[in-house]
Protein backbone atom coordinates (compact mmCIF):
# COMPACT_ATOMS: atom_id res chain seq x y z
CA UNK A 1 0.00 0.00 0.00
CA UNK A 2 1.57 3.26 -1.13
CA UNK A 3 0.88 6.18 1.20
CA UNK A 4 3.12 8.94 -0.09
CA UNK A 5 2.39 10.06 -3.63
CA UNK A 6 3.69 12.49 -6.23
CA UNK A 7 2.72 16.11 -5.78
CA UNK A 8 0.50 17.81 -8.35
CA UNK A 9 3.26 20.16 -9.45
CA UNK A 10 5.64 17.27 -10.05
CA UNK A 11 3.03 15.35 -12.04
CA UNK A 12 2.30 18.41 -14.17
CA UNK A 13 6.00 18.95 -14.85
CA UNK A 14 6.25 15.28 -15.87
CA UNK A 15 3.22 15.51 -18.16
CA UNK A 16 4.51 18.64 -19.87
CA UNK A 17 7.94 17.04 -20.28
CA UNK A 18 9.60 19.82 -18.30
CA UNK A 19 11.00 17.75 -15.43
CA UNK A 20 14.81 17.30 -15.40
CA UNK A 21 15.90 13.80 -16.46
CA UNK A 22 16.62 12.29 -13.02
CA UNK A 23 13.34 13.56 -11.60
CA UNK A 24 11.49 12.24 -14.64
CA UNK A 25 13.11 8.84 -14.08
CA UNK A 26 11.95 8.82 -10.47
CA UNK A 27 8.41 9.80 -11.45
CA UNK A 28 8.22 7.14 -14.10
CA UNK A 29 9.44 4.51 -11.57
CA UNK A 30 6.80 5.59 -9.06
CA UNK A 31 4.09 5.52 -11.73
CA UNK A 32 4.98 1.95 -12.57
CA UNK A 33 4.37 0.99 -8.93
CA UNK A 34 1.37 3.20 -8.11
CA UNK A 35 -2.10 2.71 -9.57
CA UNK A 36 -3.48 5.83 -7.89
CA UNK A 37 -0.88 8.07 -9.51
CA UNK A 38 -1.47 6.40 -12.89
CA UNK A 39 -5.04 7.65 -12.57
CA UNK A 40 -3.84 11.12 -11.63
CA UNK A 41 -1.41 11.05 -14.57
CA UNK A 42 -4.29 10.30 -16.94
CA UNK A 43 -6.13 13.23 -15.43
CA UNK A 44 -3.18 15.61 -15.89
CA UNK A 45 -2.70 14.38 -19.46
CA UNK A 46 -6.37 15.05 -20.10
CA UNK A 47 -5.82 18.59 -18.92
CA UNK A 48 -2.83 18.96 -21.25
CA UNK A 49 -4.90 17.61 -24.13
CA UNK A 50 -7.63 20.11 -23.36
CA UNK A 51 -5.05 22.93 -23.34
CA UNK A 52 -3.92 21.86 -26.81
CA UNK A 53 -7.49 21.62 -28.04
CA UNK A 54 -8.35 25.11 -26.86
CA UNK A 55 -5.03 26.75 -27.75
CA UNK A 56 -4.31 29.54 -30.21
CA UNK A 57 -3.94 28.63 -33.87
CA UNK A 58 -1.33 29.61 -36.41
CA UNK A 59 -1.70 29.36 -40.17
CA UNK A 60 -0.53 26.21 -41.84
CA UNK A 61 -0.35 25.79 -45.61
CA UNK A 62 -2.17 23.40 -47.92
CA UNK A 63 1.19 22.40 -49.19
CA UNK A 64 2.14 20.96 -45.80
CA UNK A 65 -0.80 18.58 -45.93
CA UNK A 66 0.04 17.58 -49.52
CA UNK A 67 3.62 16.79 -48.52
CA UNK A 68 2.34 14.80 -45.54
CA UNK A 69 0.09 12.72 -47.78
CA UNK A 70 2.94 11.95 -50.15
CA UNK A 71 5.01 10.82 -47.21
CA UNK A 72 2.47 8.52 -45.55
CA UNK A 73 1.13 7.06 -48.77
CA UNK A 74 4.57 5.86 -49.75
CA UNK A 75 4.84 3.94 -46.47
CA UNK A 76 4.44 0.20 -46.43
CA UNK A 77 1.49 -0.99 -44.33
CA UNK A 78 2.72 -1.40 -40.77
CA UNK A 79 2.92 -4.64 -38.85
CA UNK A 80 0.26 -5.39 -36.30
CA UNK A 81 0.28 -3.07 -33.31
CA UNK A 82 -2.10 -4.92 -31.11
CA UNK A 83 0.01 -6.46 -28.33
CA UNK A 84 1.52 -3.44 -26.60
CA UNK A 85 1.40 -3.64 -22.83
CA UNK A 86 2.41 -1.44 -19.95
CA UNK A 87 6.00 -1.90 -18.64
CA UNK A 88 6.38 -4.03 -15.53
CA UNK A 89 9.08 -4.18 -12.81
CA UNK A 90 11.80 -6.75 -13.37
CA UNK A 91 13.10 -8.58 -10.27
CA UNK A 92 11.47 -5.79 -8.26
CA UNK A 93 13.33 -3.11 -10.25
CA UNK A 94 11.11 -0.62 -12.11
CA UNK A 95 11.70 -1.10 -15.84
CA UNK A 96 13.09 2.36 -16.58
CA UNK A 97 15.56 2.04 -13.72
CA UNK A 98 16.48 -1.42 -15.00
CA UNK A 99 17.11 0.24 -18.34
CA UNK A 100 19.63 2.58 -16.69
CA UNK A 101 21.27 -0.07 -14.47
CA UNK A 102 21.20 -2.94 -16.96
CA UNK A 103 20.85 -5.28 -13.96
CA UNK A 104 19.16 -5.86 -10.60
CA UNK A 105 20.19 -4.38 -7.24
CA UNK A 106 22.42 -7.34 -6.27
CA UNK A 107 25.00 -6.63 -8.96
CA UNK A 108 25.51 -2.95 -8.14
CA UNK A 109 29.02 -1.81 -7.18
CA UNK A 110 28.16 0.37 -4.18
CA UNK A 111 30.55 2.99 -2.87
CA UNK A 112 30.77 3.60 0.85
CA UNK A 113 30.11 7.24 1.66
CA UNK A 114 29.93 6.98 5.44
CA UNK A 115 29.14 4.48 8.18
CA UNK A 116 26.05 2.52 7.13
CA UNK A 117 25.47 4.43 3.93
CA UNK A 118 26.45 3.48 0.40
CA UNK A 119 25.62 5.06 -2.90
CA UNK A 120 25.70 4.44 -6.61
CA UNK A 121 25.55 7.51 -8.83
CA UNK A 122 23.34 6.78 -11.82
CA UNK A 123 24.64 7.60 -15.29
CA UNK A 124 21.69 9.89 -15.98
CA UNK A 125 22.66 12.77 -18.20
CA UNK A 126 21.12 15.91 -16.85
CA UNK A 127 21.18 19.64 -16.51
CA UNK A 128 20.51 22.20 -13.81
CA UNK A 129 22.91 20.69 -11.27
CA UNK A 130 20.75 17.64 -10.89
CA UNK A 131 22.10 14.34 -9.57
CA UNK A 132 20.43 10.95 -9.45
CA UNK A 133 21.76 8.21 -7.21
CA UNK A 134 20.77 5.03 -5.49
CA UNK A 135 21.31 5.08 -1.74
CA UNK A 136 21.58 2.01 0.43
CA UNK A 137 21.03 2.56 4.14
CA UNK A 138 21.96 -0.13 6.65
CA UNK A 139 19.31 -0.89 9.30
CA UNK A 140 19.27 1.60 12.12
CA UNK A 141 21.84 3.88 10.55
CA UNK A 142 20.96 7.53 10.82
CA UNK A 143 21.84 9.76 7.89
CA UNK A 144 23.34 13.12 8.81
CA UNK A 145 20.67 15.67 9.57
CA UNK A 146 20.38 17.92 6.57
CA UNK A 147 18.31 20.55 4.89
CA UNK A 148 18.11 21.49 1.22
CA UNK A 149 19.07 24.42 -0.93
CA UNK A 150 17.06 23.06 -3.79
CA UNK A 151 14.82 20.03 -3.63
CA UNK A 152 15.34 16.35 -3.06
CA UNK A 153 13.01 13.59 -4.23
CA UNK A 154 13.31 10.11 -2.82
CA UNK A 155 11.58 6.92 -3.90
CA UNK A 156 11.83 3.82 -1.72
CA UNK A 157 12.68 0.75 -3.80
CA UNK A 158 13.41 -1.77 -1.05
CA UNK A 159 12.93 -1.79 2.74
CA UNK A 160 11.74 1.38 4.43
CA UNK A 161 12.87 4.50 6.24
CA UNK A 162 11.39 6.94 8.70
CA UNK A 163 12.02 10.57 9.47
CA UNK A 164 10.27 13.45 11.14
CA UNK A 165 7.65 13.53 8.39
CA UNK A 166 6.58 9.90 8.51
CA UNK A 167 7.34 6.35 7.43
CA UNK A 168 8.23 5.55 3.82
CA UNK A 169 7.87 2.08 2.36
CA UNK A 170 8.37 0.56 -1.10
CA UNK A 171 6.84 2.83 -3.73
CA UNK A 172 6.49 5.81 -1.40
CA UNK A 173 7.82 9.16 -2.56
CA UNK A 174 9.21 11.95 -0.45
CA UNK A 175 9.52 15.41 -1.91
CA UNK A 176 11.65 17.61 0.35
CA UNK A 177 12.13 21.26 -0.47
CA UNK A 178 14.46 23.83 1.03
CA UNK A 179 12.31 24.23 4.12
CA UNK A 180 12.62 20.65 5.27
CA UNK A 181 15.19 19.52 7.83
CA UNK A 182 15.25 15.81 8.17
CA UNK A 183 17.22 12.83 9.34
CA UNK A 184 16.08 9.62 7.66
CA UNK A 185 16.76 6.24 9.28
CA UNK A 186 16.30 2.75 7.81
CA UNK A 187 13.79 1.34 10.26
CA UNK A 188 13.65 -2.41 9.65
CA UNK A 189 16.11 -5.33 9.75
CA UNK A 190 16.53 -4.97 6.02
CA UNK A 191 18.75 -2.62 3.98
CA UNK A 192 16.80 0.29 2.57
CA UNK A 193 17.43 1.11 -1.09
CA UNK A 194 16.19 4.43 -2.41
CA UNK A 195 16.39 6.38 -5.60
CA UNK A 196 17.31 9.93 -4.58
CA UNK A 197 17.39 12.88 -6.93
CA UNK A 198 18.71 16.27 -5.91
CA UNK A 199 18.66 19.41 -7.98
CA UNK A 200 21.06 21.40 -5.84
CA UNK A 201 23.74 20.56 -3.26
CA UNK A 202 22.44 19.37 0.08
CA UNK A 203 23.30 21.60 3.02
CA UNK A 204 24.44 19.45 5.92
CA UNK A 205 24.22 20.62 9.49
CA UNK A 206 27.05 19.99 11.92
CA UNK A 207 30.77 19.38 11.45
CA UNK A 208 30.88 15.64 10.74
CA UNK A 209 28.21 15.82 8.04
CA UNK A 210 30.17 18.68 6.48
CA UNK A 211 33.20 16.43 6.39
CA UNK A 212 31.12 13.72 4.77
CA UNK A 213 29.71 16.04 2.15
CA UNK A 214 32.64 15.66 -0.27
CA UNK A 215 32.04 11.91 -0.27
CA UNK A 216 28.52 12.38 -1.50
CA UNK A 217 30.04 14.15 -4.46
CA UNK A 218 27.43 16.88 -4.32
CA UNK B 1 -5.34 29.05 -50.30
CA UNK B 2 -4.91 28.66 -46.56
CA UNK B 3 -6.42 25.67 -44.85
CA UNK B 4 -6.92 27.69 -41.75
CA UNK B 5 -7.30 31.38 -41.09
CA UNK B 6 -6.00 32.90 -37.90
CA UNK B 7 -9.35 34.09 -36.66
CA UNK B 8 -9.02 33.29 -32.97
CA UNK B 9 -10.32 29.78 -33.41
CA UNK B 10 -14.04 30.42 -33.52
CA UNK B 11 -14.41 28.96 -37.01
CA UNK B 12 -12.17 25.97 -36.50
CA UNK B 13 -13.57 24.36 -33.41
CA UNK B 14 -14.86 20.86 -32.87
CA UNK B 15 -16.01 19.37 -29.58
CA UNK B 16 -14.02 16.60 -27.87
CA UNK B 17 -16.77 14.21 -28.80
CA UNK B 18 -16.55 15.10 -32.49
CA UNK B 19 -12.77 14.83 -32.45
CA UNK B 20 -12.83 11.40 -30.83
CA UNK B 21 -15.33 10.21 -33.43
CA UNK B 22 -13.06 11.51 -36.19
CA UNK B 23 -9.94 9.84 -34.83
CA UNK B 24 -11.69 6.56 -34.22
CA UNK B 25 -13.24 6.66 -37.65
CA UNK B 26 -9.88 7.29 -39.26
CA UNK B 27 -8.43 4.28 -37.38
CA UNK B 28 -11.14 2.09 -38.86
CA UNK B 29 -11.63 3.46 -42.35
CA UNK B 30 -8.23 5.06 -43.17
CA UNK B 31 -10.23 7.73 -44.98
CA UNK B 32 -8.01 10.51 -46.34
CA UNK B 33 -10.84 12.98 -45.97
CA UNK B 34 -11.11 12.23 -42.24
CA UNK B 35 -7.33 12.45 -41.94
CA UNK B 36 -7.52 15.86 -43.58
CA UNK B 37 -10.17 17.03 -41.13
CA UNK B 38 -7.98 15.99 -38.21
CA UNK B 39 -5.11 17.88 -39.82
CA UNK B 40 -7.20 21.02 -40.33
CA UNK B 41 -8.17 20.99 -36.69
CA UNK B 42 -4.87 20.08 -35.05
CA UNK B 43 -2.09 21.37 -37.32
CA UNK B 44 -2.63 25.10 -36.49
CA UNK B 45 -2.72 24.28 -32.78
CA UNK B 46 0.34 22.05 -32.96
CA UNK B 47 2.17 24.80 -34.81
CA UNK B 48 1.52 27.14 -31.89
CA UNK B 49 2.65 24.43 -29.47
CA UNK B 50 5.91 23.66 -31.26
CA UNK B 51 6.79 27.30 -31.98
CA UNK B 52 6.27 28.32 -28.37
CA UNK B 53 8.44 25.37 -27.37
CA UNK B 54 11.35 26.91 -29.25
CA UNK B 55 11.08 25.29 -32.69
CA UNK B 56 11.85 27.28 -35.83
CA UNK B 57 9.11 27.59 -38.48
CA UNK B 58 10.71 24.83 -40.53
CA UNK B 59 11.14 22.55 -37.55
CA UNK B 60 7.55 23.20 -36.42
CA UNK B 61 6.31 22.10 -39.85
CA UNK B 62 8.51 19.02 -39.66
CA UNK B 63 7.25 18.13 -36.17
CA UNK B 64 3.63 18.62 -37.27
CA UNK B 65 4.27 16.21 -40.13
CA UNK B 66 5.89 13.69 -37.82
CA UNK B 67 2.96 13.93 -35.41
CA UNK B 68 0.58 13.10 -38.25
CA UNK B 69 2.78 10.29 -39.53
CA UNK B 70 2.38 8.67 -36.10
CA UNK B 71 -1.37 9.34 -36.12
CA UNK B 72 -1.49 7.69 -39.56
CA UNK B 73 0.37 4.65 -38.29
CA UNK B 74 -1.25 4.19 -34.90
CA UNK B 75 -4.80 5.53 -35.12
CA UNK B 76 -6.18 2.01 -34.90
CA UNK B 77 -4.83 1.81 -31.34
CA UNK B 78 -6.84 4.82 -30.25
CA UNK B 79 -9.37 3.95 -27.57
CA UNK B 80 -11.81 6.70 -26.65
CA UNK B 81 -12.44 5.17 -23.23
CA UNK B 82 -8.81 5.82 -22.37
CA UNK B 83 -8.28 9.35 -23.58
CA UNK B 84 -9.78 12.10 -25.63
CA UNK B 85 -8.40 12.55 -29.16
CA UNK B 86 -6.69 15.77 -28.05
CA UNK B 87 -4.96 14.04 -25.17
CA UNK B 88 -3.82 11.19 -27.39
CA UNK B 89 -2.44 13.59 -29.97
CA UNK B 90 -0.90 15.78 -27.27
CA UNK B 91 1.15 12.86 -25.94
CA UNK B 92 2.44 12.14 -29.45
CA UNK B 93 3.43 15.78 -29.98
CA UNK B 94 5.03 16.07 -26.56
CA UNK B 95 7.05 12.89 -27.07
CA UNK B 96 8.30 14.24 -30.39
CA UNK B 97 9.29 17.50 -28.76
CA UNK B 98 11.19 15.62 -26.05
CA UNK B 99 12.74 13.40 -28.68
CA UNK B 100 13.99 16.47 -30.46
CA UNK B 101 15.00 18.83 -27.66
CA UNK B 102 15.50 16.59 -24.64
CA UNK B 103 17.27 13.55 -25.94
CA UNK B 104 18.43 12.51 -22.47
CA UNK B 105 14.80 11.91 -21.45
CA UNK B 106 13.48 10.27 -24.56
CA UNK B 107 13.63 6.73 -23.15
CA UNK B 108 11.12 7.77 -20.49
CA UNK B 109 8.55 8.98 -23.00
CA UNK B 110 8.33 6.15 -25.48
CA UNK B 111 5.06 6.08 -27.37
CA UNK B 112 4.51 2.41 -26.59
CA UNK B 113 3.43 2.98 -23.04
CA UNK B 114 0.93 5.62 -24.05
CA UNK B 115 -0.66 3.33 -26.57
CA UNK B 116 -0.87 0.30 -24.31
CA UNK B 117 -4.12 -1.57 -24.38
CA UNK B 118 -4.55 -1.53 -20.64
CA UNK B 119 -7.05 0.85 -19.26
CA UNK B 120 -6.13 2.77 -16.15
CA UNK B 121 -9.14 3.00 -13.94
CA UNK B 122 -9.03 4.77 -10.64
CA UNK B 123 -11.60 6.61 -8.62
CA UNK B 124 -9.57 9.79 -8.96
CA UNK B 125 -9.72 9.67 -12.74
CA UNK B 126 -12.31 11.53 -14.72
CA UNK B 127 -15.45 9.66 -15.60
CA UNK B 128 -15.83 9.10 -19.31
CA UNK B 129 -18.59 11.68 -19.62
CA UNK B 130 -16.16 14.15 -18.09
CA UNK B 131 -13.58 13.22 -20.72
CA UNK B 132 -15.92 14.31 -23.46
CA UNK B 133 -16.71 17.63 -21.83
CA UNK B 134 -13.24 18.26 -20.52
CA UNK B 135 -11.94 20.67 -23.14
CA UNK B 136 -15.08 22.73 -22.96
CA UNK B 137 -14.72 22.87 -19.21
CA UNK B 138 -11.02 23.78 -19.42
CA UNK B 139 -11.89 26.62 -21.75
CA UNK B 140 -14.25 27.98 -19.13
CA UNK B 141 -12.07 27.16 -16.13
CA UNK B 142 -8.74 28.66 -17.21
CA UNK B 143 -9.88 32.30 -17.14
CA UNK B 144 -11.17 31.70 -13.61
CA UNK B 145 -7.66 31.00 -12.34
CA UNK B 146 -5.64 33.90 -10.97
CA UNK B 147 -3.32 35.14 -13.74
CA UNK B 148 -0.22 34.27 -11.72
CA UNK B 149 -1.37 30.64 -11.52
CA UNK B 150 -2.43 30.10 -15.12
CA UNK B 151 0.82 31.70 -16.29
CA UNK B 152 2.85 29.09 -14.42
CA UNK B 153 0.72 26.23 -15.74
CA UNK B 154 1.22 27.47 -19.30
CA UNK B 155 4.95 28.14 -18.95
CA UNK B 156 5.47 24.47 -18.20
CA UNK B 157 3.05 23.41 -20.93
CA UNK B 158 4.25 25.54 -23.83
CA UNK B 159 7.80 26.43 -23.05
CA UNK B 160 8.94 23.23 -21.46
CA UNK B 161 10.25 25.27 -18.52
CA UNK B 162 11.22 23.34 -15.39
CA UNK B 163 10.17 24.57 -11.94
CA UNK B 164 13.56 26.15 -11.35
CA UNK B 165 13.61 27.80 -14.82
CA UNK B 166 10.17 29.29 -14.14
CA UNK B 167 11.41 30.51 -10.75
CA UNK B 168 14.40 32.15 -12.43
CA UNK B 169 12.29 33.66 -15.18
CA UNK B 170 9.62 35.09 -12.90
CA UNK B 171 12.17 35.92 -10.18
CA UNK B 172 10.22 34.00 -7.58
CA UNK B 173 11.38 31.54 -4.94
CA UNK B 174 11.18 27.92 -6.12
CA UNK B 175 8.71 27.12 -3.35
CA UNK B 176 6.35 29.85 -4.56
CA UNK B 177 6.39 28.49 -8.11
CA UNK B 178 5.61 25.00 -6.86
CA UNK B 179 2.83 26.10 -4.55
CA UNK B 180 1.17 28.26 -7.23
CA UNK B 181 1.28 25.36 -9.65
CA UNK B 182 -0.19 23.08 -7.01
CA UNK B 183 -2.96 25.54 -6.18
CA UNK B 184 -3.78 25.98 -9.86
CA UNK B 185 -4.07 22.24 -10.40
CA UNK B 186 -6.19 21.68 -7.31
CA UNK B 187 -8.49 24.49 -8.43
CA UNK B 188 -8.66 23.22 -12.00
CA UNK B 189 -9.47 19.74 -10.83
CA UNK B 190 -12.38 21.07 -8.78
CA UNK B 191 -13.60 23.22 -11.66
CA UNK B 192 -13.32 20.35 -14.11
CA UNK B 193 -15.15 17.92 -11.89
CA UNK B 194 -17.92 20.42 -11.55
CA UNK B 195 -17.42 20.65 -7.81
CA UNK B 196 -17.17 24.40 -8.21
CA UNK B 197 -19.43 26.32 -10.57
Amino acid sequence: MINHHLSDETLWAYVTGSLPAGHALLVSCHLELCKACQGRLAEAEALAGALLQTSEQLNTSDELFERLLLRVESEKPSRSLSCISRPKPRQGVPSDLWGVLGQGYSGIKWKVVGPGIRQFVLPVESSEGEKARLLKLSPGYMTPEHSHHGSEMTLVLKGSFSDETGRYKVGDVQEADDLVHHQPVADTEEDCICLAVTDAPLAFKGLLPKLLQPFFGI
Amino acid sequence: MQLQGNDGGSRNYLSSQELSVLLQSFGKTRSKEVFRQLFIFFAPRLKNYFLKGGASLELADELIQETFVIIWRKAELYDERKASASTWIYTIARNLRIDHFRKERRYLYKDDRFFSKELVVDETQFESHHQAQLSERVQKALPLLPAEQSKIIKLAFYEDASHSKIAQYLQLPLGTVKSRMRLALVRLRKLLKGVEP
